[in-house]
């Protein structure tokens, strides 16, 4: 364990929760840079337990009892920790490492340089058609990803979309920190960050699909293009009131089940607005798949595979490549200032020394 | 972008737009936002200004994009404005695509020369060969004569419009000797009843008349028309 402790070379503090400490460090093995996230043992233990509770939940097949799960706790936890670590996608982060210390269990994570919310909130950044459509191929392939895994994410926003500065967008945070707050039931509706939450979720629904991930898309999709919140709902209430009114009322007909639901409020009927007086800017085709993503009826709603599916993937402009993707300024695009600074070190190094050749 | 909108199948240089609500409130600040209504035809919604609106950032971050985008280019308060349509390079190149002016508030794409020329080239191929057709279907064959002009037809319609052109000369010319008929006869019947005086003239003016005509349709040759100017 101490040769792990020696592996990860800190480098800066990125931040402190409530819950674990995160420290920017390299990999010297592979000179890698990586995200290491100290945690607390107690705290690991009750996040080992998310964890399970977790991964158990996705595959919706209840395997064990909650009691069985705390009896063999730091064993099983850490084996399903090795089973997040076995996760490889580009666009999901990558949890690389995992090695404890005393009391406290390190998470060691893929670095990644920012996340989209700082870049949606950044007002010097122009998000051009084609950089939207390069964030939504990352997103959605990473989750189509976990969804073919039987994974549900369960708290997509802006804020979990990590980018790094290669313009690389990983899905993050699988609710390792997240789980927390949460009641540890398994499929609790208490999930997703309530802009996000699918009206299903808000009705109370148990048993829910990949459409409570997909609708969180759509979301983050219509604010990459208005650069604001789409729906930010006061209350769980205001959520309902505010969806409706956008994408107007669902009736029985639209939503076949929907006042079975347990928590059914029959709202009144809303016209709803035209997506295009919304997106003014935004293609034919980019509205058929918000139209598809934010369809009130989960059943309806398109999956990530069928999203890609959609012309506006394959229609013009061309997604932007990673590298010229826009950055906050605070980041620094490292691979590119690097070796041109190298260089005219070289350059000036080499210019001395000619030059003291020539006086010779 | 393949789908932004349906597609403007008519010749765009063969529209107009314009919002009866709007034209009273026009000036400079507002023309580009009147100009962006979304039933202009003329308004790429996916251009540049949309989008940097649609994501509520600074005007200023247009210079910062590349690919379409509409400036003000010319100001003539309150009743032209010239918008452009351009492709931005980078923020000191800008490719200009079209040209838009708005007239007393009713929108028109600026023809571009060369459907100007080929307007004006259209039309007087048109004009030519209308008249070449017009001619071809005077022009007879009798085995004995050969080929002749037979201009009955065509001379009804053709005659009548020029009548009006070659009336004026000449019947100031009548005029004149009418008013010196009149003159001539008012001298030899001084005071005692013009009434009847006129009804005499006019039958002789009906004649005249007829012998003018009678004159023009043997006019053909165009000779006798300077003579008698």
């Amino acid at each position: 364990m101490t040769e792990k402790l020696r592996r990860y070379e800190k480098i800066d503090f990125l931040g402190e929760g409530q819950f674990a400490t995160v420290y920017k460090a390299k990999d010297i093995e592979t000179s890698k840079i990586v995200a290491v996230k100290k945690v607390h043992y107690l705290t690991m233990i009750l996040q080992a337990n998310k964890v399970l509770a977790f991964i158990r939940g996705n595959f919706m097949i209840k395997v064990g009892s909650r009691a069985e799960a705390k009896d063999g706790i730091n064993r099983t936890a850490l084996r399903e920790i090795k089973l997040l670590q076995e996760l490889r996608h580009d666009n999901v982060i990558g949890l690389l490492d995992v090695f404890g210390h005393k009391s406290n269990v390190s998470l060691v994570f893929d670095f990644m340089d920012t996340d989209l919310e700082i870049i949606i909130k950044d007002n010097n950044i122009v998000l051009t058609a084609a950089n939207i459509k390069a964030y939504m191929i990352q997103t959605l392939q990473g989750l189509d990803y976990l969804h073919y895994n039987w994974i549900l994410h369960r708290d997509l926003k802006p804020n979990n979309l990590l980018v790094n500065s290669e313009g690389v967008l990983k899905i993050g945070d699988f609710g390792l920190a997240k789980f927390f707050g949460s009641p540890n039931r398994i499929n609790t509706h208490q999930v997703v960050t309530r802009w996000y939450r699918a009206p299903e979720l808000l009705y109370g629904a148990r048993l829910y699909g990949t459409g409570i991930d997909m609708w969180a898309i759509g979301c983050i999709l219509a604010e990459l293009l208005l650069r604001v919140p789409f729906l930010p709902g006061e209350s769980d209430l205001d959520q309902l009131t505010r969806i409706f009114q956008t994408l107007g009322t669902p009736t029985e007909e639209t939503w076949p089940g929907m006042s079975e639901l347990p928590d059914f409020i029959q709202f009144k009927p809303f016209p709803g607005t035209p997506l295009k007086h919304i997106f003014t800017a935004a293609s034919d085709d980019l509205l058929d798949l918000i139209a598809s993503l934010l369809n009130v009826n989960p059943l309806e709603r398109c999956s990530c595979d069928q999203a890609l599916q959609m012309p506006y993937f394959s229609n013009k402009p061309a997604p932007t490549p990673g590298a010229r993707l826009p950055l906050p300024t605070s980041v620094k695009r490292q691979p590119e200032e690097k070796p041109s600074l190298k260089r005219k070190l070289l350059e000036s190094m080499d210019g001395a020394s000619l030059a003291k050749r020539l006086q010779f | 972008m393949l789908s932004g909108r349906p597609p403007v199948t008519e010749n765009p240089l063969g529209l107009s737009w314009h919002d009866s609500a709007w034209i009273p409130v026009l000036n400079p600040n507002n023309i580009m936002d009147y100009f962006s209504e979304r039933s202009n035809p003329f308004y790429d919604r996916t251009c540049n200004n949309e989008i940097v609106k649609m994501q509520r950032l600074s005007p200023d971050q247009l210079q910062n994009m590349t690919g379409l985008e509409y400036i003000l280019l010319h100001v003539q308060a309150p009743i032209l404005y010239v918008i452009r349509k351009q492709h931005r390079h980078s923020p000191t190149l800008a490719a200009p695509l079209a040209d838009y002016y708005i007239i007393a508030g009713v929108v028109y794409q600026a023809p571009d020369l060369a459907s100007v020329v080929s307007s004006r080239l259209l039309s007087t191929v048109h004009h030519l060969q209308s008249a070449f057709e017009e001619a071809s279907s005077c022009s007879r064959y009798h085995p004995s004569k050969g080929y002749y002009w037979d201009f009955k037809n065509g001379k009804a319609l053709a005659a009548k419009k020029e009548t009006p052109v070659r009336e004026e000369p000449s019947s100031l010319f009548q005029r004149q000797r009418v008013d010196m008929l009149l003159a001539e006869l008012t001298r030899k019947f001084p005071l005692p009843v013009p009434k009847p005086v006129h009804q005499a003239i006019e039958p002789s003016m009906e004649i005249k008349q007829e012998i003018k005509t009678e004159k023009k349709d043997m006019k053909p040759p165009p000779e006798k028309k300077p003579k008698v100017n």
